[in-house]
């Protein structure tokens, strides 16, 4: 009660009964063991502490190309559901939760870019949704301002939703990237449940660009159906025509892929979904992905539709894919996580406001 | 509580409210009481004026076949059968481990006698080895609902959860159709088929009576010199190939590939697991100088072929 975030939160959410306990234990487990606690999860707001440390490195996932990124875990789980979203099978806590000590989460980031000697790449999407709770947490505010000149650390805030209008009110960076998860209007429409349609996204990401904002985009997971070709198509034109693509810092493309546990969670809560139902083999890490012909599929065509419209100079990256994947859609094949890192950070670094 | 000695056919064993295990075999419990004798009672309770056992099922049926009668029994006074059925649980609980089937014989009858479902996950499922979850919960609840052929077959190929849930996924009708395949195949295979299966009917939108009915399968099936193992292991790789298509087809131009270069058959040539990595592993082995650089001769040939490149190819149209 005593953090100045957890008095901001109430007082944006006087109409929302709330309870202070000492300790969550017993109602996470309570949400746990219950028939549907993915479902119960998201309608409970626990305000606590971060008890560990905010910022990690990105788990990514062995055997595969990592981009050296950084998350703040600020916000744990969201109240999107989308099918194909692991944080399901992820979190053991499956509660909303927000971390209300921003004062140690200063003091941690004041610490970790001090010992940084190159640019990297940090944000909150990670575990979260980073826009999805900010007209009551107001953390995109907080952020921006913190982040606001420290251009080593190019900072990110990941969304699905439209919920912009504290980072309107903010003075845009270069280093500070507010980003997208899109996909085909079909795929947000049956799998995204809650989330805003593409072309509220995208309008959303016109309207952070004409205030000055750099933007990404995440096309991850990328699905295979009958049509995805004409409907990502239909897609990246709308994307393209709407944003100036010299505002985009980076498109990063990833394919659909899950754990053996997923598939479980999966035919229980999503039973009518047939997107887990494709030629998915295990990968060197043991999730299943599509097999890599498809995949390869999968991306030459998004990178032929975003090069044609966008040309050569937007930054494409793949998340947690192989080598040989990166040589065989784009010709490149970098060495390491720190070789992408550089890719993606160097551009935005260099940006003089 | 008292020990009273019993005849056996004061007991009344057509009520089976406590009984866990239906899977076993008493020869070792009949050797056992020829030499020594019973020497842990089992345990009963009054209900309607008939005995019922609570617990001691495999001691009673081992006495029967011994015909050795009255036997001790202790005969409780609990009036509730939660209480009476935790016995059963409990005492077996702490000697050994239980099957699937009686696991999910336990977690049904605790319901059934009032025990409440947050005890059950909270408590039980962990006592069992059991996730803690109302996946698990209901997984185990429609296990104990199977038919008594079923859970024969279940018991019989000890089949492990995974699979048993995967038959579960289908209908009645389906299972019926999918016992004959399943069962001169080994666990992984059983639990191979059953996925192909359960994606190609999801995928394809095809019943399983469907999918079977396809001409080749029927083929296979009416081959009268085919042993149920041959027209089993036939099937499952028929229905590998119509899951997964792209797979099948890279593993076909890579073998074609071999064949056509006439790779050398003491070299063994492994793709990557899916060919999800583009390099490929080669193993042989040689005992002296000769026979080596008879095996690099023998490569360098099969190398030197331009249809070797077809190993390489990811797709026929390359």
């Amino acid at each position: 009660m005593e953090f100045p975030l957890t008095a901001r939160i109430l007082r944006n959410t006087p109409e929302v009964a709330h309870e202070v306990i000492d300790d969550p234990q017993a109602l996470i487990e309570d949400v746990r063991l219950s028939r549907q606690p993915v479902e119960l999860g998201k309608r409970y707001l626990l305000l606590t502490k971060q008890k560990g440390s905010f910022v990690k490195p990105c788990p990514c996932t062995p055997h595969y190309l990592g981009c050296n990124y950084f998350i703040i875990n600020l916000e744990t789980n969201c109240p999107l559901d989308c099918s194909y979203c692991i944080l399901q099978d992820y979190l053991t806590n499956p509660l909303l939760t927000v971390h209300v000590n921003l004062e140690d989460l200063w003091r941690e980031l004041d610490a970790f870019i001090s010992k940084r000697d190159r640019a990297f790449r940090i944000g909150t999407g990670e575990l979260g949704d980073s826009l999805a709770l900010d007209h009551i947490t107001e953390n995109s505010a907080d952020l921006i301002s913190y982040f606001r000149g420290k251009n080593s650390a190019i900072f990110e805030l990941k969304t699905k939703t439209v919920n912009i209008d504290n980072v309107l009110n903010q003075q845009p960076a270069p280093n500070i990237i507010i980003s997208w998860s899109l996909n085909t209007r079909k795929l947000a429409q049956d799998q995204e449940v809650g989330a805003p349609a593409v072309e509220e996204r995208i309008l959303a990401a016109k309207k952070v660009t004409l205030k000055g904002f750099r933007v990404g985009f995440h096309f991850d997971p990328l699905i295979r159906y009958p049509g995805w070709e004409a409907d990502y198509e239909d897609v990246v034109d709308l994307l393209l025509e709407s944003v100036n693509s010299e505002q985009i810092a980076w498109i990063s493309l990833g394919s659909l892929r899950f754990p053996p546990d997923f598939v479980s969670i999966i035919n229980r809560r999503f039973p009518a979904s047939k997107i887990f139902h494709d030629e998915f083999v295990r990968g060197l890490d043991g999730k299943y992905r599509y097999f890599k012909s498809l995949r390869v599929e999968l991306y030459h065509k998004m990178v032929d539709y975003i090069r044609d419209r966008a040309g050569a100079d937007v930054p494409l990256y793949f998340c947690m894919e192989s080598r040989d994947v990166w040589w065989e859609v784009l010709k490149k094949m970098p060495r390491n996580k720190e070789e992408i890192e550089r890719s993606l950070t160097y551009p935005a670094a260099d940006l003089k406001e | 509580m008292k020990t009273e000695n019993i005849p056996l056919d004061i007991l009344y064993l057509q009520d089976e409210r406590f009984r866990i295990s239906y899977f076993f075999s008493l020869a070792k419990l009949v050797l056992s009481l020829k030499k020594i004798g019973l020497t842990h009672p089992p345990l009963a309770a009054w209900r309607d004026n008939l005995l019922i056992l609570v617990t001691g099922w495999k001691r009673v049926l081992a006495c029967l076949e011994l015909s050795l009668s009255p036997i001790p029994i202790v005969c409780l006074e609990e009036q509730s059968d939660l209480k009476l059925f935790q016995k059963a649980f409990y005492e077996n609980l702490a000697i050994r481990e239980y099957s699937l089937l009686e696991k999910a014989e336990i977690v049904k009858k605790l319901l059934h006698f009032g025990e409440e479902e947050k005890s059950i996950l909270k408590h039980c499922l962990p006592r069992l080895g059991i996730p803690p979850t109302a996946y698990h919960l209901d997984a185990y609840l429609a296990v104990a609902a199977l038919s008594p052929e079923m859970k024969t077959f279940i018991h019989e190929k000890q089949m492990p959860l995974a699979s048993v849930e995967l038959l579960i996924g289908f209908s009645p009708e389906d299972r019926q159709l999918l016992l004959p395949l399943l069962l001169p195949l080994s666990q992984n295979k059983q639990k191979e088929l059953l996925e192909d299966c359960r994606e190609i009917s999801i995928r394809e939108e095809l019943p399983v009576n469907r999918i079977l009915a396809a001409a080749d399968i029927q083929e296979i099936l009416d081959a009268k010199k085919l042993s149920p193992l041959q027209k089993s292991n036939k099937i499952r790789h028929l229905l590998r190939r119509q899951r997964y298509p792209q797979l099948s087809s890279r593993q076909e131009r890579f073998q074609t590939a071999l064949r056509k270069v006439d790779w050398p058959r003491d070299v063994s040539l492994h793709p990557s697991p899916f060919f999800e990595e583009d390099r490929v592993t080669l193993q042989f082995s040689f005992r002296n100088e000769q026979e080596l650089k008879s095996c690099l001769s023998k490569l360098q040939a099969a190398s030197a072929n331009k249809e070797f490149s077809g190993v390489f190819k990811p797709s026929a149209d390359d």
